[in-house]
């Protein structure tokens, strides 16, 4: 099954080059659909003046207060592309006609996502919605075999997403897969665990005990790869490599290689905001290194909730490959 | 109460958008946000399942129309359904957990319901929808998944 699925993966793969090879874009921008329903993100937010959280020893707390609930309600980035920031922090997407959801400034993402209705020309906003065949965006440092690649995930509507296979999300897209998140600090035992509902219910686990990433064969590729981690100042800083090839950068099909390399900065300037960061460094994929970031709001009501997601996948079931045949379902 | 109102805000956002926000999959591999529907029949199936909750309708009338631009109603042309062409519908909602944050429970449809769907048709003309919202019982539910309230 496994083999099954790779294989055809390697044949889209492959049918991405030749398609992208003879394919003019000629559609439209994605500007028909609406962006995505988002209003009310903020419910149960914390105050954004509430201070930030501290445990006893002063350290930042990424997580909950004893004795309250909360969870990370992570954001839906359909298009990691939008959210460029550069060395200044603003974002290098085009934000023409303030249609594009502030790169940068995505805490107004959530109130402002039903309002903002300006086009989203090749940026998110869909919502899960029409891709609108994006191009690939000038001002990500594409290699062009991860153009091609991009620009054929856009043509067929992301129909090969692995998120949609009910596989895992891996690297920054765990922080953009839109089921709530606790992060979990056990300063005592030099570890932080992150736990995600949604996606397939993964977790992760930084050391912070100042190891090492292993080396050689000792580091085997996974999906959400090897972290540890830091802190500077205020702000958890975790480096992770390790990398599976088999999960996109975002819902829009950004790939990367088994060469990625992240380094996330995590801080929490209030209580209701964690500010997420993340340097993408893949020299497999992309030309140079770049950074992507965005803001996570806090529930302070939330709890996380059972989501398997691969209990009854009618999509997969459903699933035709570009010539039409079944990729999983009866033939 | 604030979470009440902040919840019928996005609900009101989600109506007005239109286009449904699906997570976990391709929305536009399968559906039409184009191809609205609305829907009326008796339930005759529920699978309150990951990472979609699904349920059978036999479907007496259907209606088609464009979705309309925020704030305006949609313009719907409706028949009664053709029963020689498979009346029995499929409609995907959300997850049962982001239903749940939507108010939903498992009992909130039950099979022999007559409801009204309003969602986005398949593109491949098949039988099968993504709701939207589902009226039951004079109850307007929202039926999909939204980035509040997690697919």
């Amino acid at each position: 099954m496994r083999n099954r699925l790779l294989g055809r993966l390697a044949v889209a793969t492959a049918a991405a080059v030749v398609w992208s090879a003879v394919v003019v874009s000629t559609q439209a921008p994605a500007g028909q659909a609406p962006p995505g329903p988002g209003g009310g993100r903020g419910r149960g937010a914390a105050a954004p003046t509430e201070p930030t959280p501290r445990l006893a020893d002063g350290t930042v707390n990424l997580g909950r207060v004893v004795g309250e609930k909360g969870v990370w309600n992570v954001p839906y980035i359909t298009n990691m592309g939008m959210r460029l920031v550069g060395a200044d922090g603003q974002p290098l997407a085009p934000q023409a006609g303030g249609g594009r959801r502030g790169g940068a400034a995505p805490a107004a993402e959530g109130r402002g996502a039903a309002a903002a209705g300006a086009p989203l020309g090749g940026g998110e906003g869909a919502a899960g919605g029409g891709r609108g065949g994006a191009k690939s965006e000038p001002w990500v440092p594409f290699q062009p075999w991860a153009a091609a690649v991009y620009d054929y995930n856009s043509k067929n509507q992301s129909k090969y997403d692995p998120e949609g296979y009910c596989l895992p999300p891996g690297g920054p897209r765990m922080m953009a897969t839109p089921y709530p998140a606790e992060i979990i600090q056990l300063p005592e035992q030099k570890r932080v665990i992150m736990i995600f509902e949604g996606a397939t219910h993964i977790w992760r686990e930084i050391s912070m005990d100042g190891r090492e990433h292993p080396k050689g064969d000792a580091l085997n590729p996974t999906y959400l790869g090897h972290s540890v981690g830091h802190w500077e100042g205020d702000t958890l800083v975790v480096d992770v490599v390790g990398f599976n090839e088999a999960t996109w950068l975002d819902y829009f099909g950004h790939p990367h290689t088994d060469q990625l390399h992240v380094v996330e900065r995590f801080s929490r300037p209030n209580k209701g905001t964690l500010h997420y960061e993340a340097l993408i460094d893949d020299p497999g994929a992309y030309t140079r290194p770049f950074t992507v970031a965005w803001d996570i709001p806090w529930r302070a009501n939330g709890e996380l909730t059972e989501y398997i997601c691969q209990e009854n996948n009618k999509y997969l079931q459903r699933l035709t490959d570009d010539f039409g045949q079944p990729i999983f379902g009866k033939k | 109460m604030r979470t009440k109102f902040a919840g019928l805000v996005a609900t009101i956002a989600v109506l007005a958008a239109g286009v449904p926000m699906i997570a976990h999959h391709s929305f536009a591999a399968e559906f039409d946000a184009t191809k609205a529907v609305k829907l009326t029949g008796a339930v005759t199936k529920i699978e309150w399942l990951n990472p979609h909750t699904y349920f059978y309708m036999d479907v007496t009338e259907i209606c088609q129309g464009t979705p309309a631009p925020q704030g305006q109603e949609t313009a719907w042309k409706c028949s009664p359904a053709d029963k020689s062409k498979a009346p029995n519908w499929g409609l995907e909602m959300g997850s049962p957990n982001g239903l749940m944050r939507q108010g939903w429970t498992r009992n909130s449809m039950k099979i022999g319901d007559v409801v009204t769907v309003e969602g986005s048709a398949a593109k491949d003309g098949s039988s099968i929808g993504n709701a939207r919202t589902v009226m039951i019982g004079g109850k307007r539910l929202f039926a999909g998944s939204s980035q509040t309230t997690n697919p």
